[in-house]
């Protein structure tokens, strides 16, 4: 059998192997966990998807740490984990995979697990108003009391020097954004360091997946991070879907392929312009958000929310698109990208536009690999990850389409990036419209029952990089833990790299060529 | 009738100038496709922001009180001094050239200084920036005046209005040249494309913007409509000191009202300019700016040197 010969290529005998659903769970000592990680990662070239723990001190008295690797060509999740039983250490790997630093520290703030042998292991996420010893995502929290607030203090780094100076910036800003901070030490207008501090928008969403009712986490996670809602509850859907048994009609997958698309272009469309405005290119600006209210009008005409929510169900879609719509949209996406290509025909035209984006905030390959970036600015340094094509999810797998790629890491690859992948969503939206079937059920009647003690995997390749949700289910069947895993977690630490060796008012371009989420990234 | 006269030059400035910047956006909305405000809503933005409570830090001096009154003052004098569609108060010892030039870096001195005051850290690189991009500027400003003041053998704003007027057309080149250069400088002086981007929300990519944003209430309103009369004055220079004619010599009425309406379709006639430019390329970048800078100042060396 297929997955007899992953096993047979991915991981020793000696463990004991549980396959259950797309995930291929094994229990292995703690003490091998570096090296495992270090022979499926550097050895056997898997991507790292996440890093979780779970608390599970009132069945087995103990923690898990589950390592979740992809393995793309067969669409399935590899995840050896760690028992931490009456202790709270666990060995670090990221001396040796820097990527998983991030995943690391969030264990240490949320479950007070120590990372032995993290070079930094300082709180990540939750504010210094928050006392220490209280760790949300323990079964032990009490989530509706209010903590006392305690008077942490956060240290920026600092460079010294004769006439570096820090420039503090946010979490008010002047536009209308999320909040963020951003501490720039800067020698007259070049940028020295720039150190990003996030966490402002933190709300305790993987707590409120354990606590609430099945249909409220779907409305959870459409809400994780607005732009992105539906891809969000489709990520977490498809794991749902994973622990039980539960089949989707061949239409609800090509469905749930165009709303996807449809999310996409429309922010695709948003960033393409807002980066052209940020440059002060005003033409490119207005015609960028013009094109995203013509999907966003579409979106609401289709499924009564512009932001597409409301429509992915445990087991289908709430919406159905009916012929005339279907027809109607085709004419439009050729008249789409007709004027979508004389827009950016234009903005090519124009050489002030592309000296701005040129060689702006270059992204460092090297650094891109270590950090495992994700999305559009790893596709922007040739890294090829794409989710629909290494995990393809929905419809995805009967799609034709090219990962659009480039190399250069600057702006204007990111941009350039974003530009091709807008035209590979319109031909995706064709191809799928050509296919869909006529007729099938769109969602089940019944919520369906989940594996008891289990877990799966559920992802999307959202705008903006691969989503990646981790659900585990208790002795009962419910929803025990779910680790959220959106692409701006992975993506914000290059943001700070990239500024470094910029002037400062090129920042809010490099940003926003990044446009990552705060939101998603805060949970 | 020079009382009428002398009014009308004071209040012409500060009447028309929100104006100007309501019709540069209103072309700059045609050009991204939109409808755009009204051509008078600067009016309402004023009088909305003179209504309103004003914030003022703590660690604000004298400089950052003082300061609106002074480069609004400033402004209004400057208004009234050059030549905008009569050459009557040719005798005004402010209508020189040098003076006027210095009267300009005045103002913008203390909107810097005012900008430092609070000690935010946007109004510090704002007032930075600024600066740089100020004293860069004056060489280009200076020389290409300087220029037209060669042909007409003197600093007196209206005396050079009348000889560039005179000037059989073959000699105009070099005042061409010159009036590139002026451009340059009237774009970076009056915080505009590619130098500053009068429309962003993003404080980091800030100039002008940055150094007023600690501002509220009517200081901020006395701040904007300083800015919006700075611009139409250097409009009407560069109306009027290189394309002098229309002019009204006379205080005959039908005269003045000939030169008024000539003066506005000039005037208009560079608002859209400055709207099609600020439409159709990009902010340079910060670094780029002295090379554009110089490039003024050596136009207006070259046109200097085609007039000596």
């Amino acid at each position: 059998m297929k997955q007899d010969g992953i096993m047979e290529r991915y991981i020793a005998d000696k463990f004991e192997t549980k396959k259950e659903g797309n995930v291929i769970v094994y229990n292995i000592p703690s003490g091998n966990i570096i090296e495992i990680c270090r022979e499926l990662y550097f050895g056997k070239k898997l991507q790292l998807k996440t890093i979780t723990a779970t608390d599970e001190r009132n069945r087995n008295g103990d923690f898990k740490i589950y390592y979740v690797f992809g393995v793309p060509e067969e669409n399935i999740f590899l995840a050896p984990y760690i028992t931490l039983k009456n202790h709270d250490e666990f060995p670090s790997i990221t001396k040796d995979i820097h990527e998983a630093s991030g995943y690391e520290r969030k264990i240490k703030s949320f479950f007070g697990l120590n990372p032995v042998g993290h070079p930094h292991p300082r709180q990540i996420l939750l504010h210094e108003n928050w006392p220490d010893k209280i760790l949300p995502l323990r079964k032990d929290f009490s989530w509706q009391e209010r903590p006392m607030e305690a008077r942490g203090e956060y240290k920026f780094q600092q460079v010294e020097g004769e006439g570096i100076y820090e420039i503090p910036v946010g979490p008010v800003h002047a536009g209308i954004i999320e909040p963020g901070h951003f501490r720039f030490s800067v020698a007259g207008e070049e940028i020295m360091l720039l150190e990003p501090k996030l966490g402002y928008t933190h709300k305790g969403i993987e707590k409120l997946f354990e606590v609430l009712p099945i249909e409220s986490k779907i409305k959870l996670s459409e809400r994780i991070s607005g732009d992105t809602s539906f891809t969000h509850s489709l990520a977490f859907c498809q794991a749902i879907e994973n622990l039980s048994d539960i089949s989707i009609s061949e239409r609800v997958k090509y469905i749930r392929a165009i709303f996807s698309e449809l999310e996409r272009l429309a922010n695709h469309f948003n960033d393409i312009g807002f980066i052209m405005l940020d440059t002060g290119y005003n033409f490119g600006g207005a015609s960028g958000t013009r094109l995203r209210e013509i999907i966003m009008q579409w979106n609401e005409r289709l499924t009564g929310s512009r932001f597409l929510r409301g429509v992915n169900t445990i087991g289908g879609v709430t919406r159905n698109i009916t012929n005339e719509a279907k027809t109607e949209l085709l004419k439009v996406l050729k008249k789409l990208r007709q004027d979508f290509n004389e827009v950016i025909e234009i903005a090519e035209s124009s050489s002030s536009l592309h000296n701005r984006l040129a060689g702006t905030g270059k992204l460092d390959r090297q650094i891109a690999v270590d950090h495992g970036a994700i999305g559009v600015a790893g596709r922007a340094v040739g890294i090829a990850h794409d989710a629909r094509v290494e995990y393809p999810y929905a419809a995805y797998d009967k799609i034709k389409f090219d990962i659009a790629l480039e190399n250069e890491g600057d702006v204007q690859a990111r941009w350039s990036v974003r530009i091709k992948e807008v035209y590979s969503s319109m031909a995706i939206l064709e191809q799928a419209f050509l296919n869909i079937p006529a007729d099938g059920k769109l969602k089940s009647d019944k919520m369906p029952n989940l594996r008891n003690d289990s877990c799966a995997i559920g992802i999307t390749e959202g705008w903006r990089g691969d989503i990646v949700y981790f659900v585990a289910t208790d002795s009962e069947g419910c929803v025990n833990r779910v680790d959220v895993r959106d692409p701006s977690f992975i993506n914000w630490p290059l943001v700070g790299h990239v500024g470094k060796g910029n002037v400062v008012p090129d920042f809010p371009l490099i940003n926003k060529s990044f446009n990552l989420s705060y939101s998603g990234n805060d949970l | 009738m020079s009382l009428i006269l002398w009014t009308m030059q004071l209040v012409i400035v500060p009447a028309l100038s929100p104006l100007s910047i309501g019709i540069v956006r209103k072309i700059k909305a045609k050009f991204q496709n939109r409808i755009g405000a009204s051509i008078f809503q600067p009016y309402r933005d004023l009088w909305k922001i003179l209504h309103k409570d004003e914030v003022i830090s703590e660690d604000a001096s004298w400089i950052f009180k003082f300061a609106p009154y002074l480069i609004f003052s400033v402004t209004v004098i400057l208004g009234a001094s050059i030549p905008i569609f009569t050459a009557v108060f040719s005798e005004n010892l402010l209508s020189d050239l040098l003076v006027m030039i210095y009267l300009i870096a005045f103002g913008t001195f203390f909107l810097a200084l005012a900008g430092m005051d609070v000690g935010s850290a946007f109004g510090g690189f704002g007032s930075s920036r600024e600066m740089t991009v100020a004293a860069l500027t004056e060489g280009g400003l200076m020389f290409s005046l300087l220029a037209l003041a060669f042909s007409g053998h003197s600093t007196n704003l209206f005396v050079i209005a009348g000889t560039v007027s005179s000037l059989p057309l073959l000699s105009l080149s070099p005042i061409f040249l010159a009036f590139g250069a002026f451009i340059i400088a009237l774009l970076a002086e009056t915080a505009r494309f590619p130098f500053d981007n009068p429309a962003t929300h993003l404080e980091l990519t800030m100039i002008h913007e940055a150094m007023i944003l600690e501002y509220s209430g009517k200081r901020l309103a006395l701040i904007e409509w300083a800015a919006a009369n700075k611009f139409l004055i250097f409009l009407a220079l560069g109306a009027n000191l290189f394309f002098p004619w229309g002019i009204s010599l006379s205080t005959n009425l039908i005269d003045i009202l000939f030169a008024l309406a000539v003066f506005l379709i000039k005037i208009l006639i560079l608002c859209l300019f400055v709207a099609v430019l600020e439409s159709s390329i990009a902010k340079f970048r910060f670094f780029r700016l002295p090379d554009l800078l110089f490039t003024s100042f050596i136009l207006s060396m070259i046109a200097i040197s085609l007039i000596i």
